[in-house]
């Protein structure tokens, strides 16, 4: 099973675990649910409890 | 002359020669889902479909009700009389309370219409007035037996009112007494209420009298009330059977669903006896109770499920829990009324109105509830207040917690607060809205005037925090103590906790949304309220998300633009936008159609068939309605930095646009994106768009017409178009400035910067500032396109929203 994709509700930023997050260092390959807590929307900066499962 | 009523195109006897006269009931907002939302789509040629099948079924007369809340009646009504009066050979009966509406009507209708309805529950003002009117234009009228203490009972306090209203009607304003269908208002027989067992005996007596004691008078009844409450099969066989009962007691016309009338002579023996028994509440010795007999006669039977599941027979009481629960709003009248019978209307908000918002607020907490379902939960709630609120003393509930509300000096960001008004009203709670822009002062009197328990604040913009900081010492001097929720999008618990707490003496609360207000008065009533803390240590420190290469090419090449100034924008055609609206933040952001839990199908299937609709419909009403009124001020102007600042010359004046400097790596500063003087200076761009204040409007009329659920998507609905325009009109800019458009980007690509430099909004973490839109406003002078600017720096109308725009390809959006 790939790694659930998810997306920010307040701007539609999606996180794709294949593509990790350059904009705060996150490396590919990261779940994420694996993301630190303290991670937020590269695009608006929304804490990680404003994303939802994508598909 | 026989008394008869007239469309364009035939007279109809109102006395038919096999009587009753047929009023098809189903044009109906309230009676009938399918025309309420046809109504609410905007659809009323399919309106006056339904009107026509009525008449293709038999009914003589149809009725025409667009009464809805949220609704405009007046438009509805008197646009669906000008289609009917045109197509439909059956004439109309206008139904409507609204003396206004009603004039319209009659003044636009070309035939002799019926007014369905005037009562005596204000007295006889109104009634006076429709009254007149049908005497104008010579329309019969429909009285129904209410005066200003409720619905008649007894034959006897029915026969006294509609006598009341004929020597009004008649007396005073010159009816004759054939323009009056007294409609003497049955009801139900199916509760199992005692004190309702006699209701059938009680309206056929009354009706036997009126057509006795006021002569040439005619009688009409809505015959389904009868068996409110039972199953649906049973119903129409009991409908059908009062129907025949009450026209041999004297009844002229019948409000019915046509379709739903079975003659007498398909209904067999039995059936026919166990309802007789049942309408004339009789019971021989050693029988049980008509009703009991009833119920099990039918249940016997196998059921077909009525077409649009009307009562199913479950306990009143459990109905209208569900009924909160499900948001619907379908029978809450003629339930209520059932459950009033045996419970004080108090009774009935305390112990089962507020339970199941409760409920319902649990679920949403355990995320098994989504925002939109919660609203029309609520939606439920209030039309229920509202339906017992006249039989209820004013004292009654005075004991309630009450809460003040407001949005703060400066600004008028009105749907945070009004969302939690709706949570907290309707959980039982009293509260005192006095609205936006409102001054320290002003709440410090309002809230000793009402005695407010707890007093809640609500404010947009980081500028409206500071505010309520302010305030905070103005309170404490005022000598209030009461606890002090706080909100808003731009206010931080840490804000709350450094800024605010320690400046009063009573409790000051961070509230992240409208149910952790509902949780802080909960606290308040167990006596376990406390301010909030912030612990700095513990706290999680949200990371610094920007692109990490901190060497910016300083020789990018600056971009002719088709002008150096400022320019208005006002013919934008609103539908471009929508193909830029980021619905995936509309529908699970504004909306709050998250997934969350739900299985990926589940979800798809609620977003195709509940949550794209409501998208779609919004899209066309806001075209159809002019709601969308895009107007753009903007410009380019020569520029230079130094340092951290931007400058920028406008009009003969330098403006000096001042950014933060990021205080780690990269150290990205707004700034860093334009040439300086000595590598021969820059261009940048600045807009500021609005869609124009219709949003506000509309939404304002939504929400003060209860319609909790609409005002909520349509607000979500305008800011994201707002959105939209800022994203439209920063790609025109590209396109003029050369550096490519928003073609190909597809709103993906917009969400993640897929072109050619960035904008940034004025407030946003990037450049923080809201005071540049001082220099900001001085030059783009939006006021000639109708926004201005709060002392907050807030812009108004609240569809609004200014940006610089940077053409430098390295710059794209980070946190300071
Ligand atoms: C949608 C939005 C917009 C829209 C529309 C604004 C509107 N409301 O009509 C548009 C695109 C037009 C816009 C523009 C701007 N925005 Co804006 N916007 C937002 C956003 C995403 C949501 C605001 C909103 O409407 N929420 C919906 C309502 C229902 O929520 P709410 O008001 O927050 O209320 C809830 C809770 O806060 C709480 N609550 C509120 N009050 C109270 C009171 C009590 C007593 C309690 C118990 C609870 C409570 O309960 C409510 C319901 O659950 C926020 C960020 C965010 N995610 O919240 C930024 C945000 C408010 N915007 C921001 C900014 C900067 C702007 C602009 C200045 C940008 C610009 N330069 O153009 C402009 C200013 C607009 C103006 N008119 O002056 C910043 C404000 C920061 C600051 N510096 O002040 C925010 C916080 C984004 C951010 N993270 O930086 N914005």
């Amino acid at each position: 099973m790939t790694p659930e994709r998810y997306i920010c509700v307040n701007c539609g930023y999606i996180y794709d675990p294949a593509a990790g997050d350059p904009m705060n260092e996150i490396s590919p390959g990261v779940a994420f649910a694996a993301l630190p807590e303290e991670w937020v929307c590269p695009m608006c900066y929304a804490p990680k409890d404003q994303f939802d499962p994508l598909d | 002359m026989k008394p008869s009523v007239a469309s364009l195109y035939q007279a109809v006897e109102l006395q038919q020669e096999i009587p009753p006269l047929l009023i098809g009931e189903r044009a109906n907002a309230n009676g009938s889902k399918k025309f309420r939302e046809l109504l609410l789509a905007d659809d009323y040629q399919a309106c006056v479909k339904i009107a026509l099948e009525q008449e293709a079924r038999g009914a003589h007369v149809i009725d025409l009700c667009t009464a809805y809340a949220g609704r405009d009646e007046l438009a509805d009504l008197t646009a669906l009389v000008r289609l009917c009066a045109g197509s439909l050979k059956a004439p109309l009966m206008i139904d409507s309370t609204t003396p206004a509406c009603i004039e319209a009507c009659l003044r636009l209708y070309p035939g002799r219409a019926i007014v369905n309805s005037i009562n005596l529950e204000d007295g006889g003002d109104n009634l006076r007035r429709i009254c007149r009117a049908a005497k104008k234009y010579g329309a019969a009228v429909v009285a129904l037996t209410i005066d200003d203490k409720g619905m008649a009972m007894t034959a006897e306090e029915k026969v006294r009112i509609a006598r009341a209203i004929h020597a009004i009607a008649v007396g005073e304003c010159g009816l004759r007494p054939q323009d009056l269908l007294f409609d003497c208002l049955t009801f139900t027989v199916g509760s199992g209420d005692a004190t309702l067992r006699d209701a059938a005996v009680q309206t056929m007596e009354a009706i036997r009298r009126i057509k006795a004691e006021l002569p040439g008078c005619l009688t009409a009844l809505g015959v389904s009330n009868i068996s409110f409450g039972l199953a649906p099969q049973a119903r129409k066989v009991l409908n059908s059977v009062f129907l025949h009962e009450a026209v041999k007691a004297g009844l002229d016309a019948a409000i019915v669903d046509a379709a739903k009338v079975i003659p007498l002579a398909r209904i067999s023996a039995e059936d026919r006896d166990v309802c007789l028994d049942l309408l004339h509440d009789r019971q021989a010795p050693g029988e049980k109770e008509p009703l009991m007999r009833f119920i099990a006669h039918f249940t016997a039977r196998t059921e077909t499920p009525d077409e649009e599941g009307q009562g199913d027979g479950v306990q009143p009481e459990a109905q209208l829990f569900r009924m909160v629960m499900d948001g619907d709003k379908e029978q809450l009248e003629d339930v209520l009324a059932i459950l009033r019978e045996r419970f004080a209307p108090i009774d009935i908000i305390n112990q089962i109105l507020v339970p199941a918002m409760r409920h319902v607020g649990e679920l949403f907490g355990k995320g098994e509830l989504l925002l939109p379902f919660v609203l029309q939960s609520a939606e439920v709630m209030k039309a229920s207040v509202t339906l017992l609120e006249p039989y209820m003393d004013k004292s009654e509930g005075d004991a309630a917690t009450t809460v003040l509300l407001a949005t703060v000096q400066g600004d008028v960001h009105d749907i945070g607060k009004n969302l939690v008004d709706i949570i907290l009203s309707n959980n039982g709670y009293k509260v005192h809205n006095i609205g936006i822009k409102v001054p320290a002062e002003t709440i410090i009197e309002k809230a000793k005037e009402t005695r407010a328990d707890l007093i809640g604040l609500s404010g947009l913009l980081v500028k409206s925090a500071m505010i309520m900081q302010e305030s905070m010492a103005q309170f404490t001097e005022a000598g209030l103590t009461v606890p002090i929720l706080l909100g808003g999008a731009a206010l931080t618990p840490k804000f709350v906790a450094e800024s605010c707490v320690p400046e009063y003496g009573g409790p000051v609360v961070y509230c992240a949304d409208a149910f952790a207000g509902l949780k802080a008065v909960q606290e308040f009533e167990a006596g376990k309220l406390t301010s909030t803390a912030y612990d700095d240590v513990t706290a999680v420190k949200a990371m610094k998300p920007g692109i990490r290469v901190a060497e910016i090419d300083r020789t990018v090449s600056v971009p002719t633009p088709p002008f150096l100034g400022q320019r208005y924008v006002t013919d934008i055609d609103p539908s471009v936008l929508f193909p830029l609206i980021n619905v995936e933040a509309l529908f699970r952001g504004r909306w709050g159609y998250r997934r969350g839990k739900m299985e990926a199908g589940e979800y798809a299937g609620l977003i195709q068939k509940t949550v794209r609709p409501l998208y779609e419909e919004l899209m066309r009403k806001s075209l159809a309605g002019g709601w969308i009124q895009p107007k753009v001020s903007y410009g380019y102007f020569p520029c230079w930095s130094e340092g951290e600042a931007v400058l920028v010359r406008a009009d003969d004046a330098v403006h000096r646009f001042s950014f933060p400097r990021q205080a780690e790596a990269p150290y990205l500063c707004i700034a860093d994106y334009f040439k300086s003087d000595r590598e021969g200076g820059d261009v940048a761009g600045f807009f500021i768009v609005t869609i124009g204040p219709k949003m506000s409007e509309e939404t304002g009329r939504l929400y003060r017409a209860d319609a909790y659920h609409e005002y909520h998507l349509l607000h979500g609905f305008s800011v994201e178009v707002t959105d939209a325009l800022a994203e439209y009109w920063h790609g025109v800019m590209r396109r003029e400035m050369g550096i490519g458009g928003t073609a190909a980007q597809g709103i993906h690509g917009v969400v993640i910067q897929n072109y050619q430099g960035s904008r940034y909004g004025f407030g946003y973490p990037a450049c923080p500032d809201l005071e540049a839109h001082n220099p900001l406003f001085s030059f783009l002078r939006p006021e000639e396109i109708g926004i201005s600017l709060t002392e907050n720096m807030q812009m108004v109308p609240e569809q609004t929203t200014s940006a610089i725009v940077v053409h430098h390809p390295q710059a794209k959006y980070f946190a300071v």
